[in-house]
């Protein structure tokens, strides 16, 4: 178990594979939202997307406070990714393997939360899995192998409690694997 | 930036005179750009395009926190926001009736008067509501 902190995790991804979702579905408080009308349909066929980000909360055991971020997935705000990760402990990457470019995605941010100083853990959440999983989870595999990460990858419906649930406890093991001074 | 806006080079190019014309003519005002709320240029002065991407992204971003803080506040929607430094300021300045929102982004020297800025502005912003709701 984690002791003594309020924890700062952050859901990062690219536009539309569900961190806002995922925060609503798990918060304990009304999240603040910072979603604006979507100009740009033709990178994803969404009303809204997030520009700033997202947070919401969710109490731990011994009262602790899990603070839970979100962050703009389009590369125009990608300023914000290390606005919003400054100081988070662990990232859940959630991807989406309809987009055209998993591998390019699952890349892309890797190396931008992998470049924060100190790195904070990453797990990855798969959602909209084709027919045929492997092949689309060997191009994620390939990426992670490819930067040497220890980076647990995971299917995941995120509109669900349970998945996100099953996400945070995941990237929660790898904080207190990593970080044993915290652990009672 | 949505097709209806894309595809009207004639309401970019109003708008793109409208941001023109209030830079020229409002003293102490040294770069101006005009951003949907989801972060794409409209128009921009006294910018080279990369610095009004850039610009529009963060005013865009900074719009949106400020609607949130404003909202948990229990007040309405902004109609400025102020960032005051030591050499200079940055104000944002909504266009209101404009579909999916517009903000009018703007850097200052420090010589520009705050009321005057603030006044012209919103000047400038009755314009582009008009450009745009027409």
């Amino acid at each position: 178990m984690i002791e003594g902190q309020d924890l700062k995790i952050v859901f990062a991804g690219p536009m539309g594979a569900g961190k806002t979702t995922a925060i609503r579905a798990i918060s304990e408080i009304d999240p603040v939202s910072t979603d604006m009308f979507n100009h740009d349909r033709e990178q994803s066929d969404k009303e809204t997307t997030t520009v700033a980000l997202d947070y919401g909360q969710l109490t731990l055991e011994g009262d602790r406070i899990l603070r839970l971020y979100g962050t703009p997935g389009q590369g125009r705000f990608s300023f914000m990714w290390d606005i919003v990760g400054a100081g988070a402990l662990g990232v859940i990457l959630l991807l989406d393997a309809s987009r055209p470019d998993l591998g390019g995605d699952a890349a892309e941010f890797l190396d931008a939360f992998g470049a924060m100083d100190p790195s904070p853990q990453i797990v990855i959440g798969v959602s909209r899995l084709p027919a045929d999983a492997d092949q689309a989870l060997q191009l994620i595999y390939r990426e992670v192998e490819n930067r040497s990460a220890m980076v647990p990858v995971l299917t995941a419906d995120i509109r669900t409690r349970e998945a996100v649930v099953m996400l945070i406890d995941t990237l929660l093991s790898l904080i207190e694997g990593s970080q044993p001074e915290l652990v009672s | 930036m949505s097709k209806a806006i894309r595809e009207n080079p004639r309401m970019i190019g109003l708008a793109a005179k409208i941001v023109e014309h209030f830079t020229q003519n409002t003293p102490g005002v040294q770069a101006v750009v005009l951003t949907t709320n989801d972060g794409f240029e409209v128009a921009s002065a006294r910018l080279e395009k990369s610095k009004a991407g850039k610009l529009a992204a963060l005013g865009s971003s900074l719009q949106a926190v400020s609607e949130a803080i404003s909202r948990e506040s229990g007040l309405k929607s902004v109609s400025n926001v102020f960032i005051e430094t030591e050499n200079g300021t940055v104000i944002l300045a909504r266009v209101a009736g404009v579909t999916g929102g517009m903000t009018l982004a703007m850097v200052a020297s420090q010589s520009a008067v705050l009321g005057h800025l603030v006044w012209a502005a919103r000047n400038c912003c009755t314009a582009l509501t008009r450009v745009f709701q027409s």
